[in-house]
């Protein structure tokens, strides 16, 4: 066998185009199927995994899997929003404990995720250096934020603008990292959290600048008079939050009807769970709650039909592929005749040929099966991070 | 040998009691909620109903107004520790928004009166931009001067601690209802005095007495002076302004006045009288102490009447 | 003649008789007898069943009819697998194409014989033997090349190395110079009656290139076959 496999080897290296064509196509007909599978089930882990433990989302009334994949995954589509006065009610049900989330912005391509601190509470997240933020305009990152920025504690992250024509409106905030967080192998190790008031500084519904009251300058006071000081544009606003300027942020208007795209109600009970539910399907016009786990189980019975057909396809390609495989190496063999022929002649047996071919075939089936599983641990190490960026992003 | 066993039936007395005693303390010690509060009426509230099963911190300096207390990071830090935060809400901790606490211990006192927030458009309002006018005013804050309101805000603190630890439910009743009526005595009682005092007007030294004026239809008006600072000529001016259309005779004040003050104002026909709303821990005496004699104040100026 | 043919008969045929194909075509060999060390050459036209002989006194075919005996083994008697251990130990094969495996080196091509078959191995004698071969016909600084980088005559030169890699005392030569230009056809034949004598064997060469005819010890014409030259 050693000598069958030694010729074996030989022809193959001789022929390598040919032989590189087969290891191709014979390793992506058997990487389709269980990379699928590796993707699949890394889905589900991940999608599930966060939707068993949110009890309930409550958010604007529209599509529950986008208000689901936002507020859970960080996803790039927003949902409408609801306000604060979502929050008050469910505090006044006393029913659930409520963790709002605005998840609007961005920090270069990372979420901004302002939130209360009870999230890293209720996610069972803890901090590998620093601490949790205090004050605004402080933040905490995720882990791999840290490392892929190289960021750590007392180092600072700039929110990103919006789009690059809105000048007027949302503006980059400095803001200092207090802490990083452990890495959780979950979307929060991409993200950037803070304290939601901080979320309204970058929209502008709060700010900070000078002391309308003392500050003066050519152009700079409109007019002033005992009860009403009109400043110019010229008046210098804060793009960074710190201990001598936090005195001066403040937020204007009224805070209940200021943003959240969601919010996550920890129910005290099952009882108060579904007293809460009721509630929301029977006198809320505008806004919905959902049940995480169930619109995640819905979204996969989806996946899994369409896997189903998936698999159908690539068995197809595979009967296919196998076939063209079957006819590469008949032909091969018919052009062999002669050569075996003249081993025929000089005393091998009709055994000795077959060796030789089930050596070739043994090789080339081996060679694909490494490439086929190198590719699979290689799928294996990336999943999470492939699995949130086609999937959950 | 009978003084013998009276000295031992002592001893063992004395023991089992300091033996009782302990494990209690200890008990108490093992399960105190750890809470903080905003201002000193609410923490003398949690104090008078949890008793020992809590301890309760009120995080701010002695000498600071509660409601403009510039926490840094480490005062935070205890504060998001805590089992609850008692607040006060009409956004009375004007710290409050520029801190991260956790929602879930956050407990507002006042929200099942927020209709009955009072708002203010005393300030200075200023615009910039095109945002429109604003002005850093709001809601005033003083829940507490209106008793009907401070008993349902130490209900709320019942009810908190009740949810909080319902096998202490008992306990929470008990100390609660004595404090209930007495806050509803002294709402009764400036009840009455109002009615005595017949709208006579009065002038407030500083602007916290919205709810008092409110609930007990007092007449009164303020100024923004400061009990320890002699007014300036400014300020003097303001003040006979307002008493050409409002003839007070009596000025209340939310701290002893200097003696200069005093004088000046009798020197205008004005008495003072010290009306304390207590946002801070004072130095001696508690909360109904203080109140007590806040509206024995009042009550002798509805004598003069 | 060039050397003494030996008196011992190598290979006895007697009584043959083969036919095959859709034409009927049929081979009768009443008696051929082939001496020790004889150079043989076989001439015929096309289809006069002159490979068919080689191929039947290798053992590759049966008769239907006869006997061949090589060195007193009836070969035709064995069974397929001793036809075939005798064949690759005692019988050397030079082919007009060479029929060397484009993807192996001159060395593996040498050697290929020893990696299809259990009947040989290759150790480190075998392996001397190739190098002496190589160097004795000339190719040993081409051991490492593809064979398809060679020229015709280093072609058969290395079909003649792997040929007389196991000594065998019967080469049977199938238009040996069938496809090399005339100075290559004369080389070569120098190079195989050489390695002939050397080794001690018997040739039987199936040939067209009759000016070659007169090195050979007998010419058999498959023609008028009944006309044998007297042994």
């Amino acid at each position: 066998m050693i000598d069958s496999l030694y010729l074996a080897w030989r022809y193959i290296v001789f022929n390598r185009v040919k032989t590189i064509t087969l290891v191709l196509c014979i390793s992506l007909v058997s990487f389709l199927p269980f990379a699928l599978k590796i993707l699949l089930k890394e889905s589900e882990q991940q999608l599930m995994s966060r939707a068993t433990t949110t009890p309930l989302l409550v958010g604007a009334k529209g599509n529950a899997l986008d208000l689901v994949m936002n507020s859970l995954y960080f996803s790039k589509e927003k949902p409408d929003f609801i306000s604060m006065k979502a929050i008050e009610k469910i505090v006044d049900s006393y029913l659930a404990l409520p963790i709002p989330l605005y998840t609007r912005f961005q920090a270069r391509e990372y979420p901004i995720v302002g939130t209360s601190i009870d999230y890293f509470e209720f996610r069972q997240h803890s901090l590998a250096k620093g601490r949790t933020f205090a004050m605004l305009g402080e933040c905490v990152i995720g882990a791999d934020v840290a490392t892929r920025l190289n960021l750590g504690v007392g180092d600072s992250i700039l929110s990103s603008p919006e789009n690059l024509f809105d000048l007027a409106g949302v503006y980059p905030l400095k803001m200092t990292i207090t802490g990083v967080l452990n890495k959780t192998n979950s979307v929060d190790d991409k993200a950037v959290f803070v304290d939601l008031k901080t979320t309204w500084v970058i929209q502008g519904l709060g700010h900070g600048h000078q002391d309308v009251k003392t500050m003066s300058g050519p152009g700079a006071v409109l007019s002033r008079s005992e009860k009403l000081v009109t400043a110019s544009a010229k008046i210098k606003q804060y793009a960074e939050i710190n201990l001598d300027n936090l005195e001066s942020f403040h937020f204007h208007g009224d805070s209940s009807i200021y943003p959240l795209t969601a919010i996550i109600a920890v129910p005290q009970d099952q009882k108060s769970a579904t007293i809460l539910r009721g509630r929301y399907l029977s006198e809320q016009k505008n806004q919905q709650i959902v049940r995480p786990k169930q619109v995640i189980e819905d979204l996969l019975s989806n996946i899994f039909q369409i896997k189903a057909f998936i698999d159908a396809v690539v068995l197809i390609v595979a009967i296919a592929m196998v076939l063209a495989i079957f006819l590469v190496f008949s032909l091969s063999f018919r052009l062999r005749q002669k050569e075996i022929s003249t081993i025929l002649h000089l005393g091998c047996s009709r055994f000795t040929v077959v060796q030789l071919i089930v050596a070739e075939i043994l090789i080339i089936v081996l060679f694909s099966s490494a490439l086929c599983y190198s590719a699979l641990l290689v799928l294996q190490y990336f999943q999470g991070e492939i699995v949130h960026q086609l999937f959950i992003s | 040998m009978k003084r013998s066993n009276t000295y031992l039936a002592r001893k063992a007395f004395l023991f089992s009691s300091l033996f009782l005693a302990l494990s209690h303390v200890n008990a108490a010690e093992q399960s105190a909620l750890d809470i903080y509060t905003v201002n000193y009426p609410l923490k003398f509230f949690a104090e008078s109903i949890a008793g020992e099963h809590a301890k309760v911190t009120l995080p701010m300096p002695n000498d600071i107004d509660p409601a403009f207390w510039s926490p840094k990071a480490e005062d935070i830090a205890g504060l998001q520790q805590a089992d609850m935060i008692l607040l006060n809400g009409a956004n009375y901790a004007k710290w409050l928004p520029k801190v991260s606490l956790p929602l879930f211990k956050l407990v507002n006192t006042s929200s099942e009166f927020r209709d009955a927030y009072i708002p203010l458009s005393e300030g200075v309002t200023h615009n910039h931009g095109a945002g429109g006018k604003h002005a850093h005013t709001g809601t005033a804050f003083t829940t507490w001067l209106d008793f009907s309101l401070a008993e349902k805000q130490a209900k709320a603190v019942f009810k908190a601690l009740s949810r909080k630890n319902p096998k202490l439910n008992a306990d929470f009743v008990q100390n609660f209802i004595p404090l209930q009526a007495a806050l509803l005595a002294m709402d009764s009682e400036l009840t009455e005095i109002s009615a005595a005092l017949q709208g006579q007007p009065l002038i407030g030294s500083h602007p916290v007495y919205q709810y008092l004026k409110n609930r007990y239809q007092l007449n009164l008006q303020s100024v923004h002076w400061e009990p320890e600072e002699a007014p300036s000529a400014e300020q003097w001016d303001g003040l006979k302004k307002i008493l050409e259309t409002h003839p007070a005779k009596w000025m209340v004040w939310e701290g002893q006045p200097v003696a200069e003050t005093v004088a000046a104002l009798e020197a205008l026909g004005l008495k003072s009288i010290v009306f304390n709303p207590v946002a801070n821990a004072p130095e001696t005496g508690d909360f109904l102490t203080i109140m007590q004699e806040n509206i024995s104040a009042l009550k002798a100026v509805s004598s003069t009447q | 003649m060039l050397h003494k043919v030996g008196d011992t008969c190598l290979i006895n045929i007697d009584s043959l008789e083969l036919s095959y194909g859709s034409d009927g075509f049929r081979l009768s060999i009443p008696q051929l007898k082939i001496n020790n060390t004889e150079k043989v050459a076989i001439i015929g036209p096309s289809g006069s069943g002159k490979t068919s002989l080689l191929k039947l006194i290798s053992g590759i075919i049966l008769p239907q009819k006869g006997e061949i005996s090589i060195a007193g083994v009836t070969v035709n008697q064995l069974s397929d697998a001793e036809r075939r251990d005798y064949r690759i130990t005692n019988i050397g094969f030079i082919f007009q194409d060479f029929e060397l495996l484009d993807y192996l080196s001159v060395q593996d091509n040498i050697l290929h014989p020893f990696r299809i078959t259990q009947a040989l191995k290759i150790d480190s004698q075998v392996r001397s033997r190739a190098q002496e071969l190589a160097e004795e016909l000339g190719i040993a600084n081409k051991m490492r090349r593809l064979t398809d980088t060679l020229s015709q005559g280093e072609k058969q030169r290395t079909a003649i190395c792997r040929a007389m890699m196991t000594s065998p005392k019967l080469i049977l030569a199938d238009e040996a110079t069938g496809n090399l230009d005339p100075s290559n056809k004369t080389k070569i034949l120098d190079t195989l009656f050489r390695t002939t004598d050397k080794n001690k064997a018997t040739l039987i060469a199936v040939t067209h290139d009759h000016e070659l005819l007169e090195r050979f010890d007998r010419v058999i014409d498959f023609k008028q076959y009944c006309e044998l030259e007297a042994v």
